[in-house]
């Protein structure tokens, strides 16, 4: 019992972590949060589905296709929402966040439009597939889920840490105006950042319909305040941060649910936030204090 | 009178409680602490005036005075504990607080009546038609149905608490505290340097906010006759936010302004109420993008003033 709620609960982590991976990105490199990461991903969890129940492709198509139709979001969104902003002068970061909150009502809607309100079953061909290794039952879904979420977190670490392009996006998430300066395309470099954040979402959306098997056009929503919560928990920009506090996060809320109450538990997200604000203000993995990141 | 419908009066209504709840946000803001736990607060206050109202028949506007100043009291409770935030950290913080708060309302079914929320909680308008009845009075004497009456009463209520809040608010803007707000926004060390006591200032405006959140959330109350969590969502919290982002947060006409702009747009676009959502996410996106300081800024009010004293601009 116990195993078996800790796989669920790093199944479910592991899933935060892609949201929250990319809210952290975005805000590394740009101070910005992205309030429409939530209802991307959402979109990407749709695609998915219609790729494959309606269309009857394989899995790896419907991958496929999220990434490509919400990487295309990231791009309009960098395009038409963050890049006019940035050009201008005075222009605060809140204005930004305002800008983002205004593009998730008009996807949370588009959607709402084109899927209607209710639940999607979301099916996976091995969806029933499970084994047992002594006591434990594992589902194939989520060893799948669990392969993919490492697979891109290891992919996104190595690729910040060891390529050139990497370097560069670092370069330009510690100061924009010098990595300007220095040769990098920081435009570019951000609608990458963008871009990929948008992706990862798509993944996320997909494997959320993986690990529950239905898909709402709510789901956005409470999945990006969870993914925002996160990336305070862990700091904000920190990559490691994300990925710990999915970690954290998925583990407490299946335990929560198992062992004490399910009627809090998508409170728990924002009581750890709380909590750490008031311990280590600048979050688990965050370097500098609050006040000093201007 | 085909004009003053019930419709149209509740609309004004929304109008003006909106109001309150954007210039509760313009409070907090004037000291450039951004908070998304107006939502919360406003909880606080309606639950607290339902509940007063509907299990111990405490008069409304005990309950409504009752509802803010407990609310008052959670900003201060808030406020300090959030000094050592700021930004995007204290808007998260203060989400995480109104979503805490929201799964309590859901939770704790025995006083709050869980998901289901309160209803048949006393309507203002309702209740001062029966005290007038009871002395001889028919709204007919003025022309007017009693569902029209009731709508009216409680638009007119709004209307004065509306009044009184903003006059009051644009008072304490050029009063010493006013200024000090000003100071701490523009630049936080210069004005403790200055000899501005911060934590003070700070954590009044921050209870302030919550207070004028708490007492629009019970005018909420008094003025629907029903809460339920679902009143207090994120999106409300956003919608808040965008009233005076939107407005402009400079000016306290500005979230008035965007409170009334944004409440009656989604009506007036009914006819077209499939995409009307879709059209307010634009907006906003248009908005940010070509006028970010909101559409009222202090110069295009001294722009109007000169206008209107009728010197060359």
């Amino acid at each position: 019992m116990f195993l078996e709620q800790l796989i669920n609960g790093i199944t479910l982590g592991s899933i935060y972590a892609i949201v929250a991976l990319g809210y952290t990105l975005v805000f590394g490199v740009l101070d910005i949060i992205n309030m429409a990461h939530g209802e991307i991903f959402m979109f990407g969890a749709f695609v998915g589905l219609l790729i494959v129940s309606k269309a009857g492709a394989p899995l790896p198509v419907a991958f496929l296709g999220a990434v490509v139709v919400t990487a295309a979001m990231g791009l309009l969104l960098e395009r038409f929402a963050l890049r006019p902003l940035r050009t201008r002068r005075g222009a605060s970061h809140l204005a930004s966040m305002i800008s983002t909150i205004g593009v998730s009502i008009l996807l949370e809607n588009v959607a709402h439009k084109i899927f209607g309100s209710g639940n999607h079953l979301f099916e996976t061909p091995f969806a029933e597939i499970s084994f047992t290794i002594g006591p434990v039952t594992v589902y194939l879904v989520q060893v799948v889920i669990l392969l993919i979420s490492l697979f891109l977190m290891v992919g996104l670490a190595l690729w910040l840490s060891r390529t050139r392009a990497g370097k560069a996006l670092r370069a330009t998430a510690e100061n924009l105006v010098t990595a300007g300066l220095l040769g990098v395309d920081t435009n570019r470099m951000i609608t990458a950042t963008v871009v990929i954040a948008s992706a990862m979402g798509g993944i996320a959306g997909v494997l959320v319909g993986m690990a529950f098997s239905y898909i709402n056009n709510q789901m956005g929503l409470s999945m990006g305040l969870k993914g925002l919560a996160i990336i305070i928990f862990g700091g904000m920009g920190s990559v490691y941060g994300a990925m710990a506090g999915g970690l954290i996060l998925g583990l407490s809320e299946t335990f929560m649910v198992a062992y004490g109450s399910s009627g809090y538990r998508d409170a728990i997200a924002f009581f750890l936030i709380i909590v750490i604000l008031l311990l280590k203000p600048q979050g688990l993995f965050g370097q500098a204090p609050a006040e000093a990141r201007r | 009178m085909e004009w003053l419908n019930p419709y149209h009066l509740q609309v004004a209504s929304f109008v003006l409680i909106n109001a309150i709840l954007g210039v509760s946000m313009y409070v907090t803001l004037s000291t450039g602490q951004l908070s998304l736990g107006n939502a919360g607060f406003m909880s606080i206050g309606a639950y607290t005036a339902a509940l007063l109202s509907t299990q111990h028949q405490v008069p409304i506007p005990a309950g409504i005075l009752a509802g803010s100043l407990l609310a008052g009291a959670a900003g201060i409770l808030v406020g300090i504990p959030a000094l050592r935030l700021s930004g995007v950290y204290l808007a998260i913080a203060t989400l995480g607080f109104g979503e805490v708060l929201r799964a309590v309302l859901i939770n704790w079914e025995s006083l709050t009546g869980g998901a289901v929320g309160i209803a048949a909680i006393p309507q203002m308008g309702r209740v001062i038609l029966v005290w007038a009845r009871d002395r001889g009075f028919s709204p007919e004497s003025l022309g007017l149905q009693s569902n029209q009456f009731i709508s009216m009463t409680v638009f007119l209520i709004l209307l004065l608490c509306t009044i009184l809040t903003v006059a009051f608010f644009l008072r304490l803007s050029r009063s010493r505290v006013g200024r000090a707000y000003a100071a701490i926004r523009l630049d936080e060390s210069a004005a403790a340097a200055a000899g501005i006591p911060i934590t003070y200032y700070k954590v009044l405006a921050f209870s302030q906010g919550a207070l004028l959140s708490g007492f629009a959330g019970a005018l909420f109350a008094h003025s629907t006759s029903f809460v339920s969590p679902g009143d207090f969502t994120y999106h409300r919290a956003v919608e808040i936010l965008v009233f005076a982002v939107f407005g402009g947060s400079e000016h306290i006409f500005g979230p008035v302004f965007g409170a009334a702009f944004l409440t009656i747009m989604p009506e007036a676009l009914r006819f077209i109420s499939d995409y009307r959502y879709i059209l307010y996410g634009i907006l906003l996106v248009l908005m940010t993008v070509f006028r970010p300081q909101g559409v009222i800024d202090p110069e295009l009010l001294r722009r109007f003033r000169r206008s209107g004293k009728g010197t060359p601009a």
